[in-house]
């Protein structure tokens, strides 16, 4: 039996060019037994903002990209862009079943997430300079 | 003189259960390690500067250790050099954190030459960020040195780092020899299995029970500290089953450091059997398994694992179906055994044997003569012969991995040149 988790990641929480520009990354994935069988669909969006992200910024962040798969699926994000706060905590946050990663399959997919989520920042900063 | 208090910090809003289970942890470990706990004391409390626990709990544990005339005092949670300055000073009694209670254990069952160097590396590593603070506390009372001079307080950090990495070339060696090793193991028709799995979960016994030898297996952490190593046959396979140090939750990156060789056996393996004590309740097997997963993220090479629920003669059937459909994502391949009382080890051997690396099966006709007998005996060693036909020429039907096919595919070939 296939399970489904939404792996997600957000990359640029850094105060860069008088701004935070962030992009958050989530990639739908299924597994079992430990191990990914397929990537089911991925959904990328960017924030813009003059403050530095909150733990309900950064639900919300990871709400709305997980929201554009349309899939359903235990969404997963690393402690570390949590705040570090306890699991029960955030769980209580989300609207949608949240946990941090323990299998190797779910660290696998938040690595997949945050090339994803790093690459798409990368990729509209070009875009951002050559336009401008 | 064995006689130990153990203290806890624990965090505000910390769940209550996963606290008492840190402490009983602590409790087997200072057992492993030879101590009988007097008294146990916690403390809900963000972490103090000078005591870590906070001043009017720290006083008490002084009177605590008045009264009770402990030999040590062990803190779950990791003290700086400073806390533990102060808390010996108040307490007039040596005090010690966990880390160091694991490195105590190590060095009394640290029996090899690699084991031991493997201790006194992970001794020198938790020392040496402690070493120049340790010399200026010692310093506020006495001035050492020559004349009162100093100097030797970055001596003795240099001191540190030189033996470090005297030890780490050493070690390194070992490991070369044991990649060497293994691959010649490889070369040798034996496929390499691992046991793994949080310590006390029963690896030695099911060693014991799968290769018919008697490894020392305690009800204690830490029974195993240096690899041991037999072949064993599976469904005529020949194998190579490693048995190895067992992980602990929060285990410190200095430990995995200097155990790192060790963990290589684990690593490099073909097949891993991540041993889980299927009687703990399902919170503390989540998080067994979890630690697990961590040691093997992205260390293991092509390994596959096989996850071994043992003790399951102490779970009742339904309460063990639910934890392994609870479990699922952290337990690939799952199978149910009991070690101690030999139940289900042909499904075990089984599933090792349909995730053993694939060997071909092929038919090969030799000459029958001197040089093609001895082929034949090397594919018997290397491979199974399955069958085999003597006419004019030897025909056998054999199972081997690709290398040993070509070699003998090259070996026939040259005989036929010639």
């Amino acid at each position: 039996m296939l399970d489904t988790i939404i792996a997600v990641d957000i990359s640029g929480r850094h105060y860069e060019n008088d701004r935070y520009f962030m992009v958050s990354a989530a990639v739908a994935l299924s597994y079992s037994e430990g191990n990914i069988r397929g990537i089911e669909g991925i959904h990328v969006i960017p924030f813009s903002s003059t403050k530095p992200p909150e733990i309900t910024d950064v639900v919300h962040m990871i709400e709305e990209s997980v929201e554009g798969i349309g899939i359903k699926g235990t969404v997963v994000a690393e402690r570390g862009d949590m705040f570090n706060q306890p699991e029960d905590m955030v769980k209580q946050m989300f609207r949608v079943d949240f946990k941090y990663p323990e299998s190797m399959a779910e660290k696998l997919g938040i690595e997949f997430a945050h090339h994803v989520s790093l690459s798409s920042r990368n990729l509209l900063m070009k875009q951002e300079v050559r336009e401008s | 003189m064995n006689d130990v208090i153990l203290v806890q910090r624990t965090v505000p809003g910390s769940k209550e259960r996963d606290n008492i289970r840190k402490l009983a942890e602590l409790k087997e470990l200072a057992f492993a390690a030879g101590y009988n706990v007097l008294d146990s004391i916690v403390q809900q409390h963000h972490p103090d500067r000078r005591y870590h626990v906070g001043k009017g709990k720290a006083e008490e544990i002084a009177g605590h250790v008045a009264e009770l005339y402990p030999s040590k005092v062990i803190f779950l949670n990791p003290l700086t050099i400073t806390q533990i300055y102060n808390l010996s000073e108040l307490c007039q009694c040596e005090v010690i954190d966990k880390f160091q209670l694991i490195l105590e254990i190590f060095a009394t069952r640290a029996t090899t030459s690699r084991s031991k160097l493997q201790v006194e590396l992970a001794k020198l590593e938790y020392e040496l960020p402690r070493a120049r603070k340790l010399v200026s506390l010692l310093k506020q009372e006495e001035r050492p040195g020559f004349m009162g001079m100093g100097g030797y307080e970055d001596s003795y950090e240099q001191d540190l780092k030189k033996r470090i990495s005297r030890i780490r070339k050493e070690l390194k060696n070992t490991i070369r020899s044991s990649a060497t090793r293994r691959e010649s193991r490889h070369e040798q028709g034996f496929s390499l299995i691992s046991l793994a799995g949080y310590t006390n979960a029963g690896k030695s016994t099911l060693f014991n029970t799968l290769v018919s030898e008697n490894v020392e297996s305690m009800d204690m952490l830490f029974t195993t500290l240096s690899p041991t190593t037999r072949s064993i046959n599976i469904n005529g396979r020949r194998a190579m089953l490693t048995d190895t140090v067992g992980f602990i939750e929060d285990l410190p990156h200095f430990l995995v450091d200097a155990f790192r060789s060790t963990l290589e056996d684990v690593f490099l393996s073909d097949i891993i059997l991540l041993v889980v004590d299927a009687s703990d309740p399902i919170d503390v097997m989540r998080k067994k398994l979890a630690v697990s997963h961590d040691i093997f993220w992205k260390q293991l090479e092509n390994a596959v694992i096989i996850t071994v629920f043992n003790k399951v003669d102490l779970v009742s059937p339904a309460d063990l179906e639910a934890k392994i459909n609870a479990l699922r994502y952290l337990c690939p391949n799952p199978v149910i055994v009991s070690a101690k009382e030999s139940i289900a080890l042909d499904k075990l051997k089984e599933t090792i044997y349909s995730n053993l690396p694939e060997w071909k099966r092929f038919t090969i006709s030799l000459p029958n003569s001197d040089k093609g007998m001895s082929v034949l005996s090397w594919l018997m060693e290397q491979g199974i012969v399955h069958s085999t036909d003597y006419g004019d020429t030897i025909t056998l039907d054999v199972e081997a991995s690709d290398s040993v096919v070509e070699k003998a595919k090259k070996f026939v070939q040259n005989l036929l040149e010639d």
